[in-house]
């Protein structure tokens, strides 16, 4: 292929996808970054638009119910990546194993992925419903609580609940990657720490975990900028309350736009929460990366 | 090696705990869906129904009813909104992972498409409202299949691209040999080989455009082009006394991609492992 | 002249980046031969075919393909076709569309192109196996079918990328045959990359040798075999390859006078009865003196005047059937000498070993260049 044709074919080949691409997320983008230093409003009768420089940001950062908003989405991705991760492990170094039922087990696990988010909101909303919910039920029957509990309508639990709503559908992934990170390790390499006098948790902490780490490390990073991003569980399960108590970045500024209609300081949110997505995202092919690097090696 | 007796109790309830934590909530959303009404506000619940209630169902799938009229037409959007952006998506992806793969388009293009899929969609979302606002193309299937489209984009590109890279590189240089133009080469020689792949990077685009629900939100606002999603969150918003009707649409609207994960798992697993751990 | 000639290579270079995969290449080849490119990996024998074929791009130079330029053509319109090393048949096609795709692509009417499958087919007697898919095939039918794909669009010059090198080694025997046959059957021209120096000298008529980027030596194999240029060429062709000694060569009235040291100390002293060339014109030096195993020998040679025998200690005998192998420790190496199968010899024995000189080469000792 010589070069001139091969180079107008890479870009023959690519441009439609180009296009659409700039189409549909760089223009708005820019257009996004551009309305964060104005004071735009959403509204039937078209204002004009003023550039205020960096006041919209200047009050951002200064915002205490913003900063509150970023805490809360950093716990929520922290807490429920954390879980994931550790769950996400533990079943499969279970699935790993040989025993009865594993390979039924292991199809089992795909299930709460495949559920819908929307789906898995609105059961889990269900589950905890504080009147008829199923888990108020269980755990009363079972004597460990002795009264009722409203699980998403009180702030001190709201957060939890949502998180391990989240954690219960998102948990497969993680399993899954490690599980295909797991049959990798080699099995003689356990069997002469075996040998050598390890017990199965030393094997585990110095052998198997240092190994599945890099794909392991990929897939958690790429969970925590989907976590970062959290905005339709929190919508259906408590929108946001009580008391604010469940409201994440993603929603703040879905409210400063379409519950304020406050276009330009929603854009200087929205630019914010996206720059730290950036940073997320640039980890990600870091990481990314020395795992491709190192697997080919 | 053997394991002991108690090493055995230990493994088999870790095996059953684990089993019920992942099927149990799905379990009580289906029996909820064919539970009596009376049964499911009782105090503490009846976790066996008195009866069997299939009623529910059969008013979803009844045009004429209410509830069947808006469950049906949003099972009508989102599968003509995720099948035609995930056939549109394939149609773009495949093209431009040739070139990723094969006419040297360089990688740092590629992680650029990635990364316009990792930012929140809050960062896109007002400039496309306004936008399609301004073009009357609010409330559309067509708007959604065009932002689906580019949400599918850059993962399928992805998925595709490391599929053509393990493809023999021979069997191409053959057909231009041979004298093929390159989209000859591709329809005749790529994409027969490439079918498998295809197909599992259309069943996971599928399943994401079958689970999207922000700009659903946004961008519909009634029967004519509402997704499933917002359907459910309609449901469970509005003032429904039985829960039952809740579940069973959940139920619904889960099982096309159930069904497709547990019948094509190795080829959604291994698609799932590779889009998120490969570089 | 350059008219009559189905290639020309000149001054052919290709680098990626720092490395210099082709060194000024020079290769000229008629209609009708068959010019095989060999060599170690590495040496730059396939990034030529490559640059031939045009499927990799050349850094400079100019390639000609029937006297047409097409340094810088597409693969397609080169009028050329090649055999890969793994086929690299179409897996999802049948063999019948396999072999016809290029005339597919052509838009030939159905009726020619399938005549001219049945002629191909016939000729490489897989008329049998048109309708199978590649995966149903052998090693060996695939190779034919990849053949097939080759010729069935006559073009004026025939690739082979190590075509052989995927086959078992009994299969290999055959279609190198095979090979044989159908270019003695259609007179076609062939450029054939090869490692394997057998499957060189066996099918070639004419050789290029390459090492590190250079072309080496080009020339028949009787030349190649007979004549090399160096010590590297002297060493990869043949096997077991030249013995390569360090003696002494001293130049005297009419013949050269050879001393090659042994471990035990004293040194085996030859005649070479030819007149000292040029090379030797400063007296006394050291070389390398190249016998191939089969001019070290016991049995009786018919060229007498050549013949010169020396007592030598055979430190290793491995009889391979038709021949036993001695290996003598001669000259800092060792040597290995061809003695007949049934040879009354033993390991650790002293045996009088008869060394022909009418086939000695001589290289430079530090150039390793032909003197």
């Amino acid at each position: 292929m010589f070069g001139r044709r091969r180079k107008q074919e890479k870009w023959i080949l690519l441009a439609p996808a180009i296009l659409v691409l700039a189409l549909i997320t760089l223009i708005p983008l820019a257009n996004t970054f551009w309305l964060s230093f104005t004071d735009t409003r959403i509204s039937a009768i078209p204002s004009p638009v003023r550039f205020i420089g960096l006041e919209n940001y200047i009050y951002a950062l200064t915002d205490p119910e913003f900063r509150e908003a970023l805490y809360r989405t950093l716990y929520f991705t922290i807490v429920s990546v954390g879980l994931e991760g550790i769950l996400g492990v533990a079943v499969a170094v279970l699935l790993n194993q040989k025993f009865r039922g594993h390979l039924i087990l292991r199809a089992l696990i795909i299930l709460p992925w495949a559920v819908p988010t929307i789906v898995n909101a609105v059961a889990w909303r269900l589950i905890y419903h504080p009147d008829y919910g199923a888990l108020n039920s269980l755990l009363f029957q079972l004597g460990l609580i002795s009264d009722y509990r409203s699980w998403i309508g009180d702030p001190a639990t709201a957060m939890n609940m949502v998180i391990l709503a989240d954690v219960w559908k998102n948990f497969p992934l993680v399993a899954y990657v490690a599980l295909a990170a797991l049959q990798t390790v080699p099995a003689d390499l356990n069997k002469a720490a075996a040998i050598e006098g390890a017990g199965p948790w030393k094997r585990f902490w110095s052998i198997t975990l240092p190994w599945i780490m890099g794909p392991l490390m990929v897939v958690m990073v790429l969970r925590t900028i989907e976590a970062f991003r959290v905005f339709d569980i929190i919508y259906v399960m408590t929108g946001g309350g009580p008391a604010d108590s469940t409201k994440t970045a993603s929603f703040y500024v879905y409210q400063e736009y379409f519950n304020y209609l406050r276009s330009g300081s929603g854009a200087s949110y929205a630019v914010l929460v996206a720059g730290i997505s950036a940073v997320l995202i640039l980890f990600y092919y870091s990481s990314a990366k020395r795992q491709a690097t190192g697997a080919t090696a | 090696m053997r394991r002991t007796m108690l090493q055995s109790v230990f493994l088999y309830s870790c095996v059953v705990a684990l089993a019920l934590f992942t099927i149990a909530p799905l379990l009580w959303l289906v029996t909820m869906s064919i539970s009596a009404p009376t049964d499911l506000t009782e105090v503490p619940l009846r976790w066996i129904p008195s009866e069997f209630d299939f009623s529910r169902y059969g008013a979803l799938l009844n045009i004429d009813g209410g509830s069947g009229e808006r469950f049906l037409s949003a099972l009508r959007n989102s599968i003509l909104t995720a099948g035609g952006a995930t056939v549109i998506a394939l149609m773009l992806a495949i093209p431009a992972a040739y070139s990723f793969s094969r006419r040297g388009a360089s990688m740092v293009l590629l992680f650029a498409f990635l990364a316009t899929i990792m930012m929140p969609p809050i960062t896109y979302i007002l400039p496309l409202y306004s936008t399609f606002s301004a073009f009357g193309m609010l409330n559309k299937t067509t708007t959604l299949i065009i932002v689906y489209t580019a949400m599918l984009l850059p993962f399928a590109t992805w998925l595709m691209k490391a599929n053509i890279d393990v493809l023999p590189v021979e069997v191409e240089q053959a057909a231009f040999m041979e004298g093929a133009s390159t989209s000859y080469t591709i329809r005749t020689v790529v994409l027969p080989l490439a079918l498998p792949a295809i197909a599992a990077t259309a069943m996971l685009s599928f399943l994401v455009a079958w689970d999207e629900f922000f700009y659903a939100l946004i961008f519909t606002n009634d029967l004519s082009a509402k997704t499933l999603p917002v359907a459910i969150a309609d449901f469970s918003a509005g003032r429904v006394t039985d829960y039952g009707v809740i579940a069973s649409v959940g139920v619904m609207a889960t099982l096309p991609p159930a069904i497709l994960a547990i019948c094509f798992q190795k080829f959604i697993v291994s698609g799932l492992v590779a889009g998120s751990v490969k570089g | 002249m350059p008219e009559n000639q189905i290639l020309s290579v000149e001054s052919l270079q290709k680098t990626y980046g720092d490395v210099h995969v082709l060194k000024d290449i020079n290769v000229a080849m008629e209609p009708g031969e068959f010019l095989v490119l060999v060599g170690p990996s590495g040496c730059g024998k396939s990034t030529l075919l490559s640059c031939i074929s045009g499927l990799t791009e050349v850094s400079s130079g100019t390639i000609r393909i029937a006297g047409r330029d097409c340094t810088h053509m597409e693969p397609a319109n080169r009028d050329i076709a090649m055999v890969f090393q793994s086929y690299a048949l179409f897996p999802n096609m049948s063999v019948e569309r396999n072999i016809g795709f290029g005339l597919e692509v052509r838009k030939v009417a159905e009726a020619e192109k399938k005549a001219k499958v049945s002629e191909v087919a016939d000729l490489l007697k897989i008329e049998h196996l048109l309708q199978r898919r590649p995966a149903e095939l052998s090693g060996g039918q695939r190779q034919r079918v990849a053949m097939g794909r080759a010729l069935v669009r006559d073009p004026k010059l025939f690739l082979f990328d190590e075509p052989l090198s995927n086959l078992d080694a009994k299969l290999r025997v055959t279609m190198r045959t095979e090979i044989k046959r159908i270019h003695q059957a259609t007179g076609a021209s062939i450029v054939y990359v090869t490692h394997d120096q057998i499957e060189a000298m066996t099918l070639a008529t004419r050789i290029v040798v390459m090492k590190d980027g250079v072309v080496q030596q080009i020339g028949t194999p009787h030349e190649i075999y007979n004549k090399p240029v160096n010590a590297f060429v002297a060493d990869f062709m043949g096997a077991p390859s030249m013995n390569l000694m360090k003696g002494k060569a001293t130049p005297e009235e009419g013949h050269i006078r050879l001393e090659i040291p042994t471990p035990q100390g004293r040194s085996v002293s030859l005649i070479d009865r030819k007149t000292p060339s040029q090379s030797f014109r400063n007296g006394p030096q050291d070389v390398l003196i190249g016998l191939r195993p089969e001019a070290m020998t016991d049995q009786k040679l018919s060229n007498g005047s050549a013949l010169q025998s020396a007592e030598c200690l055979l430190e290793v005998v491995e009889p391979a059937g038709a021949d036993t192998y001695a290996v003598i420790h001669l000259g800092e190496t060792e040597a290995i000498a061809r003695l007949s199968a049934d040879a009354p010899v033993q390991a650790g024995e002293m045996s009088s070993i008869t060394f022909d000189l009418s086939k000695v080469s001589y290289f430079d000792i530090s150039s390793g260049n032909r003197l």
